[in-house]
């Protein structure tokens, strides 16, 4: 149920920031939205308590939806969001993102690397691609734009976490970061 | 976590990478959504729709109303710079109007056999209704003086009145002081035209034209008026302006109005005729007619 909740507020987040983004004016930045998908199977992935299966099926349902959002062939997103959720989890006994910063840092971490995943997975599935030097400015742009979104994203899946939590002990390491 | 719960996992997480590729090389071969992408759009897509009208209703008055804040600066910064333009404009259409006004004078200077010298027009005294008086040109006594006639492409002007220091004066053609004689081109009918010294126009007179008999020979409103090159003022053939009035007609004689073709108030530079006109003889009485007409001694 946590799973999914974390889903169904990151399409809706996903669906609100494609039809706002693009108006707001802050210049070039409005050229790329930020990676919402790679942020919530990052959090899923990280925060995966009962094995990497729950939370990748997360990642792959959020991918999904995102596809059918977006319009890219269905698949695509779920594809790499899943890879990037292996990815966090892999990282999830290495480090604890707590903190501002941390969190910054690690959402630029995680859109670098669902950017280049994603451009993997276009050339591994021969779909068409832009020049590298477009490609790369939207990885860029899109790691900076995910960077600054990251941390209120981040808040609020805790929240969610929070929300699910058994204990108040529970409660509490999910408001401040420390879950699983 | 056991060691078959852990596999388990493992084997569950590597099918969740294998189907979306698998879903993915899929929609990439076929053309449309499958059945599933379809009804899961199905239900989607009025949420979508929803939050895209929201953020449409909100973007737009977030456009219409908050974003306007910058576009009053920009609407001032505008301005600014199309009174600036306006004013360039402006300058280079005088410009243009100069240069075509020196263009003219330049070929008439060509056409023209006459010793003539360029000037520009550096002030126009003006009546109460916005009617030049009399105008001033930038040469003076070293390069005029009076008496010269005073032209432009157009026609004559005037002639000069005063010379003073580098500057000159000139008496328009409309000046009630002024008399050229002229012609009806049409008709061949000679007389003098003088200035009606109007404050409200440039309107000339010629009084006494004699009336033909023939009524086709007769003056109408239209006839071009041109120099006689009598009265050494002009020379013979310049358009002076054309019959505007029929002011007169006894039986015997014609008074017209003319309208002077040169509009004095959009004149800049001038041409000025060096030949002056030829000064009073002293000796003329003394001198035997032949001697003038072929330079030959009677014997």
């Amino acid at each position: 149920m946590r799973t999914a909740t974390i889903v169904f507020a990151a399409y809706l987040l996903a669906i609100v920031l494609t039809a706002v983004w693009h108006r707001l004016p802050i210049g070039m930045i409005a050229q790329s939205a930020p990676d919402i998908g790679a942020l919530t199977a990052a959090y899923l992935g990280l925060t995966a308590r009962r094995g990497l299966a729950p939370a990748m099926g997360g990642a792959v349902v959020t991918g999904y939806l995102l596809d059918l959002v977006s319009g890219t062939p269905a698949g695509y997103l779920a594809l790499t969001l899943a890879l990037t959720c292996v990815i966090a989890y892999g990282t999830q006994r290495r480090i604890l993102v707590r903190g501002t910063a941390m969190t910054i840092a690690f959402s630029g971490f995680v859109a670098t690397v669902a950017g280049v995943l994603g451009w993997a997975v276009r050339v591994s599935q021969g779909m068409p691609r832009s020049a590298v030097s477009l490609e790369l400015q939207y990885v860029v742009v899109g790691t900076l734009t995910t960077m600054l979104l990251g941390p209120p994203i981040w808040r609020g899946f805790r929240r969610i976490d929070a929300a699910f939590a058994r204990t108040q002990r529970e409660r509490d390491a999910a408001l401040e970061g420390l879950a699983p | 976590m056991t060691l078959r719960r852990r596999l388990l996992d493992w084997i569950l997480a590597g099918l969740l990478i294998v189907i979306p590729a698998l879903v993915l090389r899929a929609s990439l071969s076929a053309r449309s959504p499958s059945r599933v992408d379809q009804a899961v759009l199905r239900v989607t897509a009025p949420l979508q729709a929803a939050v895209t009208w929201g953020a449409n209703l909100v973007g737009g008055w977030w456009g219409k109303y908050v974003a306007l804040i910058n576009v009053e600066a920009e609407n001032r910064e505008l301005r600014a710079e199309n009174e600036k333009l306006r004013e360039k404009l402006a300058a280079l259409s005088r410009r243009a109007v100069d240069i075509d006004a020196l263009e003219a004078l330049a070929a008439l200077k060509q056409k023209s056999s006459a010793d003539s010298l360029g000037a520009r027009v550096i002030a126009a005294p003006m009546s109460p209704e916005f009617r030049v008086l009399r105008i001033r040109i930038d040469r003076g006594k070293s390069d005029v003086s009076v008496g010269m006639p005073v032209i432009t492409a157009g026609g004559p002007v005037g002639r000069i009145i005063k010379v003073f220091g580098n500057y000159a004066d000139v008496e328009l053609v409309s000046d009630n002081a002024a008399r050229t004689e002229v012609v009806i081109a049409r008709t061949g009918g000679r007389g003098i035209m003088t200035g009606l010294g109007k404050t409200d126009s440039y309107a000339c007179s010629i009084e006494w034209l004699e009336r033909a008999t023939n009524p086709e020979a007769a003056i109408k409103v239209g006839d071009e008026v041109v120099t006689s090159g009598l009265g050494a003022t002009f020379p013979p053939g310049l358009l002076i302006g054309t019959v505007s009035k029929i002011t007169g007609d006894d039986g015997m004689f014609q008074s017209v109005e003319v309208m002077p073709s040169v509009d004095v108030s959009r004149v800049r530079s001038v041409l000025v005729l060096l030949a002056p006109p030829p000064p009073p003889d002293p000796d003329a009485k003394n001198k035997k007619r032949s001697d003038a007409m072929f330079g030959a001694r009677a014997l």
